[in-house]
């Protein structure tokens, strides 16, 4: 075990995989010499030059498109996309050649590659550094999405990611990036599964479901709800493609009540497919509607972008309606 | 084989041409093609105009939704196949590379299986026809979105460099293709990293309906590869023997480590953009014609007579066997049935999900 950021725990997994298997490969803008501009490739160019550690052109199509080149000719590559603000010059390679590749081709060509993107608001970036699109890549199939909210967690999943036979679209919360250490595993083959989701707190008065950066907003929530005496059951997706539908829908029937939280824009938003479906599948066991708090359906904001982060107050007054339903 | 000088110089002025419209060697140098060779390549021009021809037929008859049609771009298509080493290196494609496809080795029964979506579609039914691909062959298989193939060739090519696995890549497309974005971006990364690929634009003048001065400002589509670091070479695309010669060059060329090239071969698409396009209302038919009577099967036909390798006995002989083993092809890949329904949700994943199980059974049980 070791005490680690988020972001060197990035580097740490990268480091291993790249030690463990000399397939893979990490590519994007700025990974090299630079170690990324979150550090999260540090010292990876020092260790295993520039064969295996690319420093790209500007150009997102190109690192994703020229990705998935190395995933076919045998290499697993791991591209950085340096914000996901940035993934839309090169959304049509991820849409139309990453996504659909295995399909067109009937299964006899895969995508192995993993896409990292430090994704979300929080860092006073304005909405060209702040945005959440996991939306687009949920849409997508043959994309997988996922979003760790912890260093433990994205070490395992990360490794899972890179060993994955599909795409997988590795998003990770750059606020939550060094604001949060703990003790990682260390352990090489320590792997967490792609589509489980945790519960991070039993509970049984309310039900909150979260991912990615909005889980440290959900969980002082819960300190406050705990306070009040209202106990929280509070779960973590970390996957969104394919989701653990099971874990949420148990969740819900035992408890009756569940508010859903993502700092992604409301309409068409990804809380929104787990409230239909908890209304599909479980409304029999419901006490109250299932109630979303989320970002805004504008541009995320520069100014006021703290009241457009879905943040514990907001998170309280939607508990209280359910409570009070 | 890589020569003590280049036979070409790069952004060239004239076309590159080596056999003259009578069917001439003008080459200036020493042919040194086998005739085995090229009476194989005589082979792959016809194979790819009469599977062209087959599936024009099959279209107007329903039996296919759709065709990209392909004539005239035969010598082109045969002079990158012919340059490649077939299992070893890889093509990323586009769609109008019917003779390209059969030339590097896929089989007349996958091309038309994938055509009709039948069982026997190593693609298995996922695609309009023209989409065809093939890992055993290391085809990659065809995406309709132009340029966007070609970003990942540049991948596989990086992936070769650092492999040194002394494979090539090379990829293909129309001149409509070189306005996208995602050319620009891979042939960028291609110069700065010395990839070995080649980037082979068959220009046909015509992106569906736009003309080539209204899609680029620049003489040339060889041109552009200044700014990429990398040679530009224009060439006569339906002189087959041009297009080899100058492909063999840059394929070795980047096979030893030389980096990529830009090749432009200039070539004429007889047919309309699809079976769903009416060329008349943009192209003068004189102009067709006038393409036509520069066809690269008839030119390279003559140059075989000049070599007394080829006489209409031969052609005669040529063209029943190819149609016989068309014929059978079709009927082969007829007879395996169209594909199930359930083949729907498979390949989306390596592994079906959950969530993909339970949408399968929502529609199937």
């Amino acid at each position: 075990m070791a005490v680690q950021t988020m972001v060197q725990t990035i580097a740490r997994t990268l480091d291993q995989e790249m030690a463990a298997d000399e397939r893979v490969v990490v590519l994007g803008q700025d990974v090299g010499k630079r170690g990324g501009v979150f550090l999260a490739t540090e010292k990876l160019f020092d260790k295993y030059g520039p064969d295996r550690v690319i420093d790209t052109p500007l150009s997102e199509a190109a690192i994703i498109g020229s990705a998935l080149g190395m995933a076919v000719h045998g290499l697993r590559p791991v591209a950085e996309v340096q914000f996901a603000d940035y993934v839309y010059p090169g959304f049509d390679q991820l849409a139309s050649q990453v996504a659909k590749l295995r399909y067109r081709s009937g299964g006899q060509f895969g995508a192995p590659m993993v896409v990292r993107m430090p994704s979300g608001g929080g860092v006073k970036g304005g909405h060209h550094h702040s945005q959440s699109p996991e939306t687009h890549f949920v849409h997508t199939a043959g994309l997988k999405v996922v979003y760790p909210s912890t260093p433990t967690d994205l070490r395992g999943l990360l490794r899972t990611a890179i060993r994955d036979e599909d795409p997988v679209v590795f998003m990770e919360p750059k606020r939550l990036y060094r604001a949060v250490k703990e003790e990682v595993p260390d352990d090489p083959e320590f792997l967490l599964p792609i589509g489980e989701a945790i519960v991070r707190r039993e509970g049984g008065d309310v039900v909150l479901v979260s991912y990615g950066g909005s889980m440290a907003e959900v969980l002082k929530a819960a300190d406050a709800l705990a306070e009040q005496g209202v106990s929280a059951h509070v779960i973590d997706l970390r996957s969104l493609m394919p989701w653990d539908k099971e874990t949420v829908l148990d969740s819900v029937a035992r408890v009756g009540r569940v508010v859903l939280v993502s700092e992604a824009p409301r309409s068409a938003g990804f809380v929104g497919e787990v409230a239909a479906t908890i209304a599909e599948e479980a409304l029999d066991m419901l006490l109250a509607p299932p109630l979303r708090v989320t970002g805004f359906d504008t541009p995320y904001p520069y100014a006021q972008d703290r009241a457009y982060l879905p943040g514990p107050n907001r998170i309280l007054k939607a508990v209280k309606r359910v409570l009070e339903y | 084989m890589i020569r003590d000088s280049q036979l070409f110089q790069p952004f060239n002025d004239e076309p590159i041409s080596v056999v003259g419209e009578a069917g001439e060697w003008k080459g200036g140098f020493e042919l040194d093609v086998e005739p085995d060779v090229l009476r194989r390549m005589y082979h792959d021009l016809v194979a790819g105009r009469m599977m062209d021809e087959r599936l024009g037929r099959m279209q107007r008859q329903g039996k296919i939704s759709f065709v990209a049609p392909t004539a005239g771009h035969e010598g082109a298509h045969v002079a990158i196949a012919h340059a490649l080493q077939s299992g070893r290196d890889w093509l990323f494609p586009y769609y109008r590379d019917i003779g390209l496809l059969l030339a590097f080795g896929l089989p007349p029964v996958e091309m038309l299986a994938q055509a009709l979506a039948s069982r026997a579609d190593t693609n298995r039914g996922r695609q309009m026809p023209s989409h065809n691909g093939s890992k055993a062959l290391n085809i990659f298989t065809i995406a309709s979105p132009i340029a966007s193939h070609i970003a990942p060739a540049v991948g596989a090519a990086i992936s070769m460099k650092v492999q040194g696995s002394a494979q090539v890549a090379v990829t293909s497309f129309g001149e409509g293709a070189t306005s996208e974005g995602d050319f620009h971006a891979a042939l960028n990364f291609a110069g700065a990293q010395g990839a070995p690929i080649v980037f082979v634009c068959e220009n046909n003048r015509y992106a569906i309906s736009v003309e080539y001065n209204k899609q680029t400002g620049a003489e040339s589509v060889a041109a552009k590869a200044h700014a990429y670091g990398m040679p530009g070479y224009t060439v006569d695309g339906m002189d087959v023997l041009a297009g080899y010669y100058v492909m063999r060059e840059v394929v070795e060329r980047a096979r030893s480590g030389l980096g990529p090239a830009l090749v432009e071969m200039l070539v004429y698409r007889y047919g309309p953009h699809s079976s769903a396009d009416d060329d008349s209302r943009y192209r003068p038919r004189e102009e067709v014609e006038a393409w036509r009577r520069r066809d690269p099967l008839q030119r390279f036909r003559r140059f075989l007579g000049k070599q007394g390798l080829w006489d209409d006995e031969a052609e005669a002989t040529l063209r029943a066997e190819i149609d016989a083993a068309f014929t059978a092809a079709t009927l082969e890949a007829e007879a395996a049935g169209s594909v199930p329904l359930e083949w729907m949700f498979d390949d989306v994943y390596a592994q079906r999900p959950a969530h993909l199980e339970e949408q399968a059974r929502e529609l199937l049980d």
